[in-house]
């Protein structure tokens, strides 16, 4: 490298004196070089969106709910503080990029990213509150009704399959970051641990996803693990919809093992090719023996169940993909609960108009 | 203790071997578990590939589609970096050469790469870019790609950056730049880089041409972004509809007939075209074996591309000299990672046939004013001084006009005073 450092190498990329043209700086170049005082688009200016109440703050960023000043559409408006060192946060980096390329209705729109001069902010769709609030708020101590937890369930699905099929991995998948709207829409946000994969599939960290929603392939220390980590997530989100608590409330790594096994039993080499090469893996390990996945859900129905088992396999190859969880049967009445859905939220609504009934806007 | 020491001293021999056993059991053990570990990583690498087999077998033509669409977004416009003021073409080689060892020297991924160039041609194509800055856009391309791409912890920090650049930049210019290139791409950064595709076809092999197709197509888009490179008549002739075509349309004749395959396309191709495509398909073969140092992608690889390479055969390291400046094969040695770089000896050797091989293919295109070198360099400097880089300036614009033939990079490994010196 150090001949990278040489005078002459500078020369040759970056000339001194300009030798083809007299410089005519037309008006684009300055704005390259004049990107110190940076010039903004109109649309682009932060004080077009009047900022309201904090709604939430992740590890990284503040969300904020926001107001559009010209069109007076609520937005959220996450707030990324700019490291003065390096910059741009990776984690914004592909969080936007990916964002751009993911369209889809169970998705969270990225409308604009707006940038100051200490931070980015970046406008959302505005959602009423995190699936983790919803089930606070909505549920029964917790606990959602069968027909909202199916019509979240295909979103949810749908949503993961649509990121998938554009070879993007959300790898963060939990309550906290499916957002809600009043009209019972669920999407996936916070792409801030998301990244594009390649075919085949290659490794990656195994940092990821919040413990309690952490595939065992991951916490055994597989780096290969690929699609099916966002579906055990997945897997996991379904049976808190049903009784309002975390399914395996980890503590460490070994602790979430444990409450993995002791529920879905310990695998061994033979019910799990190989799982004995996987770093993390102890032969000491308590051998838990299967539990029926019923008991602790009383209120699921057996087709329900039954997907339940597809997502939550020890191993991640014999995990059901998103694409065929949309084709179980479990789904196959979802139109007649779509249209009770909807006629439960026509009643709400009503009773709201007469009996003033306010529901609860605050969350995020 | 009195007793003990003449007796070690007196079995010398007992001892010895039993020290002998030990170590050789200890080595023995060590050796095994060597092994099991060895054996436990294969075996790991078997699961992986069977897993990733699987989901690909269900995603592929998912994934695929939505990379073909995203590669059609996030092309460079060659047409745009034509009319830059500034910065022209043959400087980009340099700049590459700049961005492809810093890329080694943080040992970032592959693809990263590919991303990072794809980013600063994207952005050339819609800036005016100083020729000051270029250099500049090109870090800020790279960091961009590796936040995008690579662990955190591979990064490169923008002080290191700003120390490859010998400090010409200070380190706020470097975050600006960062968020204009960003901003100035809509922040779409997603280009799904060649070896991502390669990935693809390696793993489709031969059974559907559509693969092979695609295998082709990227192949040239890559192509496409680095003859640009080389050649700015060429650059608009490959980058445009018709070469993914003629590939696509020789690569439903490559499962069927190789033959048949090579003579389409030799027809649309013009041999200049061949020349420089296939030196820099040699020299894109080199880079792409590291990463894809699988026996299946060599063969489809070399399935492939015959045709193509035909006119190289006779020189198969011209595209790796091209690449290979003085100071890389100095520093062979010292990069010990990274992307594939020729042994030491065939370049000495090498660059012989290499000129030969120019020679003959003047002899094909006699048409062709082919690569005057450019003015030789002193024998201590490893890039071109001002001078040099202006007289060729001058040469390129001659040649610009003479025929768009745009002169080849400086061949500096061909330099008499640097041969000498080997």
């Amino acid at each position: 490298m150090e001949r990278l450092r040489d005078p002459a190498v500078h020369s040759s990329l970056v000339s001194p004196k300009n030798f083809l043209f007299s410089s005519n700086p037309n008006p684009v170049s300055s704005r390259v070089r004049s990107s110190l005082p940076r010039t903004m688009d109109k649309s682009q200016q932060p004080s077009s969106f009047q900022q309201l109440e904090k709604l939430g703050e992740g590890t990284y960023a503040t969300v904020f709910k926001g107001r559009n000043r010209q069109t007076g559409e609520m937005v959220a408006l996450k707030e990324i503080h700019l490291d003065s060192e390096e910059g741009t946060p990776s984690t914004a980096i592909r969080e936007i990029s990916l964002m751009k390329e993911l369209k889809h209705e169970s998705i969270v729109s990225l409308y604009d990213v707006i940038h100051t001069e200490n931070k980015l902010m970046l406008v959302f769709e505005f959602m009423d509150r995190d699936l983790k609030r919803y089930m606070d708020t909505r549920g029964d101590r917790g606990q959602l009704d069968p027909a909202t937890i199916k019509s979240f369930m295909h979103q949810l699905m749908k949503g993961i399959e649509f990121c998938h099929e554009n070879r993007v991995l959300h790898r963060d998948l939990k309550p906290q970051n499916l957002l809600i709207n009043k009209k019972g829409q669920l999407k996936l946000g916070d792409f801030g641990l998301a990244r594009a994969f390649g075919i085949p599939v290659n490794t990656f960290s195994n940092e990821v996803v919040t413990l309690w929603y952490r595939a065992p392939d991951v916490l055994l220390g597989s780096r290969t693990y690929n699609t099916s980590i966002d579906i055990w997530s997945a897997g996991c989100i379904m049976a808190e919809m049903y009784t309002g608590r975390p399914l395996f409330p980890g503590t460490t790594n070994e602790d979430q093992l444990l409450k993995i096994f002791r529920l879905m039993g310990t695998p061994s080499e033979r019910s799990w090719p190989g799982i004995s090469q996987l770093p993390e893996y102890k032969p000491t390990f308590h051998v838990y023996a299967t539990q029926d996945l019923g008991l602790i859900l009383p209120q699921i129905d057996p087709l329900g169940l039954d997907l339940l088992n597809r997502m939550l396999q020890l191993r991640p190859e014999m995990r059901i993909s998103a694409a065929d969880a949309l084709q179980h049967p479990w789904f196959h009445d979802l139109p007649q609960v779509q249209a009770q859905l909807q006629q439960q939220q026509q009643q709400q609504q009503m009773a709201g108009a007469y009996g003033g009934i306010v529901p609860p806007q605050s969350a995020y | 203790m009195a007793f003990s020491r003449p007796r070690s001293s007196f079995q010398p021999c007992e001892t010895f071997f039993v020290e002998d056993d030990y170590h050789r059991a200890r080595a023995d053990r060590q050796a095994q578990q060597e092994h099991d570990k060895l054996v436990a990583r294969e075996r790991q690498y078997a699961i992986a590939d069977q897993l990733s087999r699987l989901t690909s077998e269900e995603l592929r033509d998912d994934v695929l589609k939505h990379m073909l669409e995203m590669d059609s977004q996030t092309l460079p416009d060659v047409e745009s970096i034509d009319i830059q003021t500034e910065i022209q073409w043959f400087m980009r080689p340099y700049l590459l050469d700049f961005l492809i060892e810093a890329h080694t020297a943080f040992q970032l991924m592959p693809s990263t790469l590919f991303l990072a160039i794809n980013l600063l041609d994207r952005y050339c194509s819609k800036r005016v870019v100083y020729k000051r800055h270029y250099q500049l856009v090109g870090c800020a391309a790279l960091l961009i790609a590796a936040k995008y791409n690579d662990k955190k912890d591979r990064v490169p920090t923008v002080k290191e950056l700003k120390s490859m650049c010998c400090s010409l930049y200070d380190d706020d210019m470097f975050i600006q730049m960062e968020w204009h290139v960003l901003q100035t791409l809509g922040w779409t950064i997603g280009h799904p880089t060649v070896d991502s595709f390669l990935q693809v076809a390696v793993l489709d092999e031969v059974y559907e041409p559509r693969k092979i197709a695609l295998f082709h197509r990227d192949f040239v888009s890559k192509p496409s972004s680095e003859l640009a490179r080389a050649a700015l008549a060429l650059a608009r002739c490959i980058l445009n509809r018709p070469q993914p075509r003629h590939t696509d349309w020789a690569a439903q004749y490559d499962s069927m007939t190789l033959v048949g395959l090579s003579q389409q396309l030799h027809q649309p191709s013009s041999v200049v075209a061949r020349k420089y495509a296939s030196a820099h398909y040699s020299r894109v073969s080199k880079v792409l074996e590291h990463f894809l140092n699988r026996q299946a992608s060599l063969a489809s690889y070399a399935r492939c591309t015959p045709p193509v390479e035909t006119p190289v055969e006779s020189k198969p390291y011209n595209g790796e000299i091209g690449l290979a400046t003085p100071q890389k094969s100095q520093q062979l040695t010292a990069i010990a990672h990274g992307y594939m770089t020729p042994p030491v000896t065939p370049e000495n050797g090498g660059f012989v046939p290499a000129q030969v091989g120019n020679q003959d293919l003047n002899q094909v295109v006699p048409a062709v004013n082919v690569c005057s070198p450019s003015p030789a360099p002193e024998a201590e400097m490893q890039y071109m001084s001002t001078e040099a880089y202006q007289q060729q300036e001058a040469l390129y614009i001659a040649q610009q006009q003479q025929m768009q033939q745009f002169p080849p990079r400086p061949q500096m490994v061909i330099d008499p005073t640097y041969a000498g010196a080997m």
